[in-house]
Order: structure tokens, then C-alpha cells, then sequence
């Protein structure tokens, strides 16, 4: 081991005693590549006084620290500004709280006064006294449209039928069914439309509750669900006053009928009168 | 990348045989390097033009940002103040509700007040000011009223059970038709009050509260027609009830003729 080591040693000595012999005998080399590494070489950090570097990015930075302030600052200033200007001007003019709540209030005591108008129009005014016509008025009444199918045999008890083929002639039993056929449309009419006025009720109650927590910007999506529920109750109206008109048209035509049976019944008798009276 | 630099060109100075190949190294080496130390001025350089580029960032692009943004702005608030919602007209507004208010209301209400009645017996004064009271409370006073003007039911001793019947059912008709109109008329104040509580409303409403007034208004428009519809469909009831009754004697007629042709028959029978 030791003689290893110094054998190693000794290698390294006349190494070191070659190298040093072409150093002396290569000086220009030497000189030249000591100038290259001292000019390649890392170098220490520039300190804040003696590199113009700094005060270039000193400078540099007072300027972008200026131009900010300045320009965008005082442009983000006035969009501030002008902001605010909006924003108040919304809070007051457009949009003041106080008078939204109020209009919530108001909202509020309008559905409370319909309540009142929706119990008195629900007070009960049966007024018939027998019992067959107490079926009838009892259906009438209902403003339950599923009642309707029964309102044709309570219309008959009350009254009567259509007379049979040999208790009157073709016509007279032709008027008689339609005048009853007109009379139960209404009467069934009148049913449908108590019960879809009632469902509008509901429905305009509700609207009312929605609008009463609506926000402003929300108030206008309700108001045209309304307009259309209003646009809807005012095609139920017509088709109500189309049933009114319906029934005071064939009033008119059965009064029409009745002169015209008569005239035609006058001549008849006059006819058979004429008859009994000639000379056999 | 200057370590790499440095042992190439080392390498190539030990190996170098002629003095002129040591001198051409030489130049090279030191040329190369003297241009490798040169960073901090193209540094210095680099710096400059990036700090003047975000100068020009800043005074140029975003000062015209900030700029426009600003215009639109204010000819946001511009377009607001006087052409979107000027107080001017706002106020105008709502001086002429109220001005509309004071010029119609109380005359309105004091012709719809006018009093109608016209009987002149105290049996009909009676029915006639129960019939137009407003009162839903009063359908018992309403009912005798009615009959004391009209008369009572028929008894079974002086009419016939159809004839009863008939008559009970048009006076039931005609009695449930005047409790609602008792129950509409009152209804109809509620919604003259309901009126006059959205006006009110609206005299002092800003715009962005006018929609609540709108969106209720015409909710109770929708009551209102319900209320229209309940009294078509009365009338639907009276006048089907009407036709009914003279359809139902056109019915008994008929019997009538047939019972009289039958008899006139049996009459001249021979016997």
C-alpha cells in the first residue's frame, strides 16, 4: 500500500515538473489564455453606486411609476368618477329603494283588499225553495264545470221535455229543441265561465304575490305573463257574450216563429172555416 | 456556454505547433471573449428600449384605453340624464298624474254616486234600496223584500206542480241575479279603491318602481274581467231561464192543444 502511494506521488511530482517546464517554454500561450479567461470569467454582482445599469432602471422605473400615476391613474379617476356619477344618479333618479319598497307595499295591500273582493263574490245566493229546482239552481251555481254533464237531466224535471211526434207538429217540436238546446248551452256556459273566472282570480292572486317580491328588473317578466293572462280572460269574455248573444238571437227567432205559426195557423182555419161553410 | 468556449480554445492552444498558429488563436480567443464581455452594455441597451417600450405602453395604448373608456362612460350617464330617464320628464310625469288625479277623481266619483232609486211605493223603495245598497250581509232582507213586491211561492192548492216549479225557478234566478249584483257593486267599490291606490301610487313612483304599479294594475284587470265574466255568466242564467219558461209554455201548449182536440173530438162523437 505505502509503495503504491508512493509511487503515486512520485508520478504526480514529475507531473507537476513537466507542466512546469512547458509553462516556462510556452509563455505567450500562458499569457494569452490567462487574458481569456479573465475576460470570460463569471463576474461579481454590479453594485447599486458604481454600475450605470442601475441608475438606468432607477431612472426607467421612476418613469413608468410617473406615467402611472398619471396616466392611468388619473384616467381610471375619471372613469371613477364618471361611474359614480351613474351609480348615484341610478340610486336616486331610477332605481330609489324607498320608492321600490313603497310600490312592494302597495302591492301588498292591494292583494289583502282582492282577498276582501274574492270572499264577498263567493257569498252564497242560492235562493230556490223546491227541490227540483234546487238541483238545478245547485248546478247552475257550482262554478264546477265537471257539474255540466249533469245540468241536461235537472233541466228536463224542471222544464219538461221535448213533446213526442204525436203531441205536436215537426216545427213546433223543431223550436222547442232548439230553444231547450240553446237554453242548456248558456245555462252550461254560465257554468265554465263562473269556474274559469274563478281560476283567474287564483291566478291574478298569485301574480300579485310574485310581484310583491319581484325586483324591478324582474316586475316587467311578470307583467307579461299578466297581459297574457289578461289577453286570455278577454277571449273567455267574448266567448261568454257570444253564448248572451247566441241565446237573445234564437229569443228573437222563436218570437219570429210564434207570429209565423200563427199567420199560417189563421189561414188554415180561415181555409177550413170556408170549407164548413160552402153548399154541400 | 463561456466554460465550453474556454476549453475549446485552451485545447486549441496546447495543441498549437507554430508561433503563427498561437498568435491566430490568440486573436480569435481574445476577439471572441472581448465580444462575450460585452453583456453588461447590450444589457443596459435591452433595459432602456424595454422601459421605453412600456412608457409607450402606458402613454400610448392604454392612455387611449382609458380614454375611450371614459367617453363612453360619460356619454353613458349622458344618454341616462337625458334622454333615458331626464328628471325633468320624470317629474312632469308625475305632476300629471297628480294634476289628472285632482281634475277627474272626485267628479267621477260624485256622478257614480249619483243617487238612481226611483220607486215611489214603500214595498218597492224597500226592494230597491236593498237591491242597490252594496251589501252582502242583507241577502234575507233582499229575499223578503222580493217577495213582498213579486209575491210569494205558489201552494200546492192554486197551481200545478209544473207551474210551481217553473215559478219557483224564475224568481230563484232572478234573486240569485240580484245578490250578485249586490256582491259585484261591492266588489266594483273595492276595485274603484284598488284604482285610486295605483294612481296614487304612480303620482310618486320613480321609474324603476313604475313596473311594480304596472305589473299590478294589470293583475287587477284580470280580477276585474273575472268579476265582468261572473256577471255574464248571471246573465247567461237569467236569460237561458227566460227562454227556458217560455219554451216549457211553448211544451204546455202543446199538451193543451192536444187535451182541447181530444176533447172536442170525444164531443162530437156520436153517442
Amino acid at each position: 500500500m505505502k509503495e503504491k502511494l508512493g509511487k503515486l506521488g512520485q508520478s504526480a511530482r514529475q507531473s507537476m515538473a513537466r507542466g512546469s517546464r512547458w509553462a516556462r517554454a510556452h509563455k505567450l500561450r500562458i499569457t494569452v489564455l490567462a487574458i481569456v479567461f479573465a475576460l470570460i470569467a463569471p463576474r461579481p454582482a454590479k453594485t447599486q453606486f458604481l454600475d450605470p445599469c442601475c441608475a438606468i432602471m432607477q431612472a426607467g422605473l421612476a418613469s413608468i411609476s410617473s406615467a402611472l400615476s398619471h396616466v392611468i391613474g388619473g384616467g381610471l379617476n375619471s372613469v371613477l368618477s364618471t361611474d359614480q356619477g351613474i351609480h348615484s344618479f341610478q340610486q336616486t333618479v331610477v332605481w330609489p329603494q324607498a320608492s321600490i319598497t313603497h310600490a312592494q307595499g302597495l302591492v301588498g295591500t292591494l292583494r289583502g283588499l282582492f282577498s276582501q273582493t274574492e270572499s264577498l263574490i263567493h257569498t252564497p245566493v242560492a235562493s230556490a225553495t223546491l227541490p227540483s229546482t234546487q238541483q238545478l239552481e245547485n248546478i247552475l251555481l257550482s262554478r264546477n264545470a265537471n257539474q255540466i254533464p249533469n245540468t241536461t237531466s235537472s233541466y228536463t224535471v224542471v222544464y219538461g221535455s221535448v213533446p213526442s211526434q204525436t203531441n205536436a207538429p215537426q216545427n213546433v217540436r223543431n223550436m222547442i229543441d232548439m230553444n231547450d238546446a240553446v237554453a242548456q248551452d248558456a245555462m252550461k256556459r254560465a257554468i265554465s265561465i263562473d269556474n274559469l273566472a274563478d281560476l283567474e282570480l287564483q291566478a291574478a292572486s298569485q301574480i300579485n304575490q310574485s310581484i310583491q317580491t319581484a325586483a324591478p328588473g324582474s316586475a316587467p317578466i311578470i307583467e307579461a305573463q299578466a297581459d297574457a293572462w289578461l289577453v286570455r280572460s278577454n277571449a273567455y269574455t267574448q266567448a261568454a257574450l257570444a253564448d248572451l248573444m247566441r241565446v237573445q238571437a234564437v229569443d228573437l227567432a222563436s218570437a219570429g216563429t210564434g207570429v209565423k205559426t200563427g199567420a199560417t195557423n189563421a189561414s188554415s182555419l180561415q181555409q177550413k172555416i170556408q170549407q164548413m161553410l160552402q153548399p154541400r | 456556454m463561456n466554460a465550453v468556449f474556454f476549453l475549446l480554445f485552451s485545447w486549441g492552444m496546447v495543441r498549437a505547433r507554430t508561433r503563427h498558429q498561437v498568435l491566430a488563436l490568440a486573436l480569435v480567443g481574445v476577439t471572441g471573449a472581448a465580444i462575450v464581455a460585452q453583456p453588461s452594455i447590450t444589457y443596459a441597451q435591452g433595459m432602456i428600449g424595454a422601459i421605453e417600450n412600456v412608457l409607450n405602453l402606458i402613454n400610448g395604448d392604454i392612455h387611449t384605453a382609458l380614454n375611450g373608456i371614459n367617453s363612453v362612460r360619460s356619454a353613458m350617464r349622458s344618454l341616462y340624464q337625458t334622454v333615458a330617464f331626464p328628471t325633468q320628464l320624470i317629474n312632469q310625469a308625475r305632476a300629471q298624474v297628480s294634476a289628472m288625479t285632482n281634475q277627474f277623481r272626485n267628479p267621477m266619483r260624485s256622478i257614480f254616486n249619483i243617487s238612481l232609486t226611483s220607486a215611489t211605493l214603500p214595498e218597492t223603495q224597500a226592494l230597491e234600496s236593498v237591491m242597490r245598497n252594496h251589501e252582502t250581509s242583507d241577502f234575507s232582507t233582499l229575499a223578503s223584500n222580493y217577495h213582498s213586491v213579486f209575491g210569494l211561492p205558489i201552494s200546492q192548492t192554486v197551481a200545478s206542480p209544473q207551474d210551481r216549479v217553473m215559478v219557483d225557478m224564475d224568481d230563484a234566478l232572478a234573486k240569485d241575479n240580484l245578490k250578485t249584483l249586490k256582491e259585484i257593486d261591492a266588489a266594483g267599490q273595492t276595485m274603484l279603491s284598488m284604482a285610486d291606490q295605483i294612481e296614487d301610487g304612480a303620482s310618486t313612483a320613480a321609474p324603476g318602481s313604475a313596473p311594480f304599479l304596472t305589473a299590478t294594475a294589470v293583475a287587477t284587470s284580470i280580477q276585474n274581467q273575472a268579476l265582468t265574466q261572473k256577471m255574464i255568466a248571471a246573465e247567461l242564467r237569467q236569460v237561458a231561464g227566460r227562454l227556458a219558461h217560455s219554451n216549457a209554455l211553448r211544451k204546455q201548449g202543446t199538451t193543451y192543444t192536444n187535451q182541447f182536440g181530444g176533447s172536442i173530438q170525444k164531443m162530437l162523437q156520436p153517442h
